[in-house]
């Protein structure tokens, strides 16, 4: 079971509050960081639109693994409050022509209020009830931007011009990949920070045992509502993000298969870590990449194959979740904490 | 007036096929406390595989029922063998996440073998309609709704008259108590999953006469959590009053009201049934509260 | 269990690193070699049904075009995949285009058409498809844009005038439409339209819910509208789900279709319901024999195939191809450089494109990207399409 490396011993509350302990986690870290910034040179634009995507999903997962991971509470309206921080951040800056920073601001916040209005069946609910009263709250809030016409404009998708800051014009995905990469590396730095903090804590021991959470004195009923508004908030960003990177702003962008696919990243990279959450991300959106391009390169000996291809990607993700969750359900973060151990203990088995 | 009894028979011949595949639903989670998210995706094979028995293998429609029948059960089997078995004792969350997985699969194979187009239907319900009072009425929504009927009349007869029904009402009621009896509690999860399967089949036999065979069936299998919440989870009476409900309204505000409201409401009625009384109309009073 | 999931863990490591190394080499339009096309199908999703043929007939042009050396000798190179009428896959396809050095895109739907508008403005790359919305003719709104087919409005204008002629007298008109930008699209433009020309037509639009599996709410709020006249804004499957829900009902109202249910896939699936209706289809239907239908129905014949299996929609993605091809063409004749930027130009500059009269002659200029005005009218006989009138203009 032991992840950690051997020999470390913390001297002081902030030593062993600190992320990284060992010179090898650091050194791991410093080689992520490299990594990420080479990436927009090393890869082509076909990958990196990908790479722009699954940063996106890091933001709005993290945001989701909070609630589902950390607090315990089953959420299946993803896509609904993706919705609320993309239309948001799109009509305050068109209509109320606030400059986009500002929205996009503003689009976090007024998610974080929805969720936590959204939240208060969880104060009452629990499990699979509180799973369908999400998927609820998921159609009920897209069917109000599909017929709130004054305000969402109803079905007709609003446009969005680029993003421009100082006069300078985020057109390329080259230029998006560093704004959305600052906005991911601050949600996993925020995020992993959380669960250092009191309020963190607050949610991990509602999910472990909500009412001997209560008799320690923990206002359960403040953390969830804190935790529902905490995770929408992140999901929000990642809405916001999505509709000034698209520059489109749909609702048939947003619904219930994008929930599902939220929800699919943060248990297939584990539950209630930040780590997974990455993984998870990277994983659910490069798998389908490659079937396609697998398919593209067979298209040209095989044409039938083309038309089947996107039903056998529906059928692999579908298969990819449940051999996750029949075979390591604790996700890709387990899968690397085994790698690492067993590099670690070679060659012995523990 | 007219409108009124027009909806009516719409009405109940929807909350009918909606019953049939909400009895499933409760089916499942009353033997096995699963929540079955694939309940849609089972009545889109049930259609498909009618659709493949009549059309592509040229099948006689009776005996393509038969060969829907022991598809249902061979799938519902089969799924509760290596799909949930190895899930006994997980998370709701992981238990959840694998019905959805499950839903994913299926209706990516069906999607692999019959593509996205919609087809034709092979039909067996009549297709005249019949006027009654200054209203047309179709027959073959009759016919559906006396077939949902039976079909639920034989199951609850089942569960109240049958050995194997009562056991699967024991092992929901307790588990423990249910083996010490001597009942194969592997054996009823494996019934319940078969069941359900099979009832959601004939739901989707019924879809695929009245509506065609398409990938919207699917959808229509997301209408369930409205119906089995409002009737309680754990209720099979329930189930089939929930199911008329929620069919009756959705006409009506559809008739009455329009503007696409209807697709709504079911999800708003699952709200504030949940807010006021989740455990349904008829489900017992279990719900843990906070 | 570990070992295999370590194995696991470092194969996907392996697999990723190799695919990310690999990516397409550059083609570009330039002065020789083949030109490329990027394609965006949808052969697999929501609208596949319609978007197979369509895609059948892209490729098939160009494969026909090619055995006859081409444009000037120079060979069309389609870069043609499946999006499943997924956006976000449709953007990284386009992407993925880009990357390739095509000269032009040949989307499909609206929701793609929508997406792209602005990139493609920016990147210079002329964008066909098959989303007629009167939004993308304004060269000055949407200077890449090219609207091969009249506009959903239009169509709106021509059902609305044929109605108004066939009632001969005041009556109501009820507009089925899909629940989304497509399918809005004419509605407002319909109800200016009767304002205008002052037609005694009561107008009132209904949404069709997605996945409905009966409209008999919206019909029986049609039937105290007192409708008479069904126009539906909508793809086949749902639009046969309504005619026969209304023959069902025995409701009596008659259908107009405008051009995405106007198809053989409606009749199909509709079976007796459809017929009597009115269909508005800007491409002639192979069931009416014009001379632009010879040459697709013949290359099918030499593949062992008919053109009357295939339908309609591939005689669209035939021609829509070939109003392309002919700008392609002129750039070639005046020894120009292949680029998108140029092909715009040439598009708007060249004279009308014949379609053998399975369409008017298609004509762009630097005001108007519309390619025509006003579509012939058919009417559902027998179970195939008959003509009932040619070329109305509104």
């Amino acid at each position: 079971m032991a992840a950690t490396a051997t020999g470390v011993y913390h001297r002081s509350y902030t030593s062993e509050l600190a992320l990284r302990h060992t010179r090898a986690e650091r050194a791991r870290l410093v080689l992520v960081a490299v990594a990420l910034l080479a990436l927009p040179w090393l890869i082509t634009p076909y990958w990196l639109t990908i790479a722009n995507q699954i940063g996106i999903a890091v933001v709005g997962a993290i945001g989701l693994n909070i609630l589902v991971g950390y607090t315990g509470q089953i959420s299946l309206g993803q896509g609904g409050f993706l919705a609320v921080g993309a239309y948001t951040s799109a009509l305050l800056h068109l209509r109320a022509g606030l400059p986009v920073p500002l929205s996009i601001g503003a689009a976090v916040i007024t998610t974080a209020a929805v969720g936590a209005f959204f939240g208060i069946p969880a104060l009452r609910l629990k499990g699979l009830y509180l799973a369908i009263a999400t998927l609820a709250s998921q159609e009920i809030i897209l069917f109000a931007v599909r017929n709130w016409d004054a305000v969402t404009g109803g079905v007709d998708a609003i446009s969005l011009p680029r993003l421009e800051i100082g006069g300078f014009v985020f057109r390329k995905d080259f230029h998006w990949y560093w704004v959305i990469l600052i906005f991911a590396v601050l949600a996993v730095v925020t995020a992993r920070n959380l669960f250092r903090t009191g309020l963190g804590r607050q949610f991990m021991a509602v999910r472990d045992h909500d009412i001997a959470a209560a008799t320690m004195g923990i206002d359960v009923t403040r953390a969830k509502v804190f935790a529902f508004a905490v995770s929408s908030g992140y999901v929000g960003l990642a809405g916001a993000l999505t509709a000034h990177y698209t520059g489109i702003v749909t609702w048939e962008r947003f619904t219930l298969d994008v929930s599902v696919l939220y929800l699919a990243i943060v248990i297939v990279g584990g539950l209630g870590t930040i780590a997974g959450t990455v993984y998870g991300a990277v994983f659910m959106f490069v798998l389908p990449a490659l079937i396609t391009r697998i398919g593209q390169e067979l298209s040209a000996s095989f044409p039938d194959i083309v038309q089947r291809f996107p039903a056998v990607q529906i059928v692999i993700f579908g298969l990819v979740i449940v051999l996750f969750l029949i075979f390591e359900p604790r996700g890709l973060d387990r899968i690397w904490q085994r790698t690492k151990d067993y590099i670690r203990y070679w060659p012995f088995r523990y | 007036m007219s409108t009124f009894i027009q909806l009516s028979v719409y009405g109940l011949s929807n909350g009918a096929i909606l019953a049939l595949a909400a009895l499933g639903f409760v089916l499942i989670f009353k033997a096995t406390s699963v929540i079955n998210f694939a309940q849609g995706e089972f009545l889109l094979i049930g259609a498909y595989t009618f659709y493949a028995a009549v059309l592509v293998f040229g099948f006689h429609w009776s005996l393509a029922v038969l060969v829907g029948v022991l598809v249902a059960i061979a799938l519902g089997v089969l799924v509760e063998r290596f799909v949930l078995r190895p899930m006994i004792g997980e998370e709701a969350v992981a238990v959840i996440m694998v019905t959805i997985g499950l839903a994913s699969m299926l209706r990516g194979g069906v999607q692999f073998f019959f593509g996205t187009s919609p087809k034709e239907t092979p039909r067996f319900l009549p297709g005249e309609s019949v006027s009654v009072a200054g209203v047309t009425i179709p027959y073959d929504r009759i016919a559906a709704i006396a077939i949902a009927a039976l079909v639920l009349t034989a199951f609850t007869l089942f569960f109240t008259r049958s050995r194997h029904g009562i056991a699967m009402r024991a092992v929901a009621d307790d588990q423990q108590a249910a083996l010490t009896m001597g009942i194969s509690v592997r054996r009823v999860f494996a019934m319940a999953w078969a069941l359900a399967a099979l009832t959601a089949v004939i739901g989707g036999i019924l879809l695929a006469n009245l509506t065609g065979v398409s990938q919207g069936i699917a959808g229509f299998g997301l209408v369930v959590f409205p119906v089995v919440i409002l009737g309680g989870l754990d209720s099979v009476p329930g189930t089939i009053v929930g199911g008329v409900i929620i069919g009756l309204l959705t006409q009506y505000v559809s008739g009455y009201v329009g503007g696409g409201l209807e697709q709504v409401i079911p999800y708003v009625v699952l709200v504030l049934i949940l807010m006021l009384r989740p455990y349904g109309l008829f489900g017992q009073v279990r719900i843990e509260r906070v | 269990m570990k070992r295999t999931s370590t194995v696991l863990a470092l194969a996907m490591a392996a697999t990723l690193a190799v695919a990310a190394c690999g990516g397409p080499g550059a083609d570009n339009g330039g002065e020789e070699g083949p030109i490329s096309i990027g394609v965006l199908s949808d052969l697999s999703g929501a609208t596949a049904d319609v978007g197979t043929p369509y895609s059948e007939g892209i490729r098939g042009y160009v494969d026909w075009l090619n055995a006859k050396d081409g444009i000037d000798g120079r060979k069309i190179q389609l870069k043609l995949n499946d999006y499943s009428y997924d956006v976000a896959k449709a953007e990284q396809l386009y992407s993925q285009y880009v990357n390739e050095g095509v000269v032009a895109v040949q989307g499909w739907g609206t929701g793609d058409t929508e997406a792209l508008r602005q990139k493609i403005a920016q990147d210079e790359l002329p964008f066909m498809s098959a989303s007629y919305a009167a939004t993308l003719v304004d060269p000055s709104e949407t200077p890449y844009n090219f609207v091969i087919a009249s506009t959903y409005s239009d169509q709106m204008r021509v059902a609305l005038k044929w109605i108004a002629e066939d009632a001969g007298a005041a009556t109501q008109v009820a507009v089925f439409h899909h629940d989304s930008p497509f399918g809005t699209s004419p509605v407002k433009d319909g109800a200016a339209y009767i304002k205008d020309k002052g037609l005694q037509l009561g107008y009132k639009a209904y949404p069709m819910a997605r996945g409905a599996t009966d409209f008999t709410g919206a019909l029986s709020q049609a039937r105290s509208q007192g409708a008479k006249y069904v126009v539906i804004q909508n793809v086949s499957s749902p639009a046969a789900v309504l005619a026969k829900n209304i023959r069902q009902q025995g409701l009596g109202m008659k259908i107009v279709c405008l051009n995405w249910c106007a198809d053989e896939l409606f009749i199909r699936l509709a079976a007796d319901a459809a017929e009597g209706h009115v269909m508005v289809q800007p491409f002639t239907p192979p069931s009416v024999d014009v001379p632009g239908h010879e040459d697709p129905a013949n290359y099918l014949k030499s593949k062992g195939q008919s053109l009357k299996d295939k339908g309609l929609h591939y005689v669209q993605g035939w021609y829509t191809m070939h109003v392309m091809a002919e700008g392609l063409r002129s750039l070639v004749k005046d020894g120009k450089d292949v680029t998108g930027a140029n092909l715009k130009k040439a598009l708007e500059e060249i004279d009308a494109v014949e379609t053998g009269q399975v369409t008017p002659p298609i004509d762009f200029s630097a005001d108007s990207h519309e390619g025509m005005h006003g579509t012939s009218v058919y009417q559902v006989k027998g179970g195939t399409m008959a003509e009932l009138a040619k070329a109305v203009r509104p």
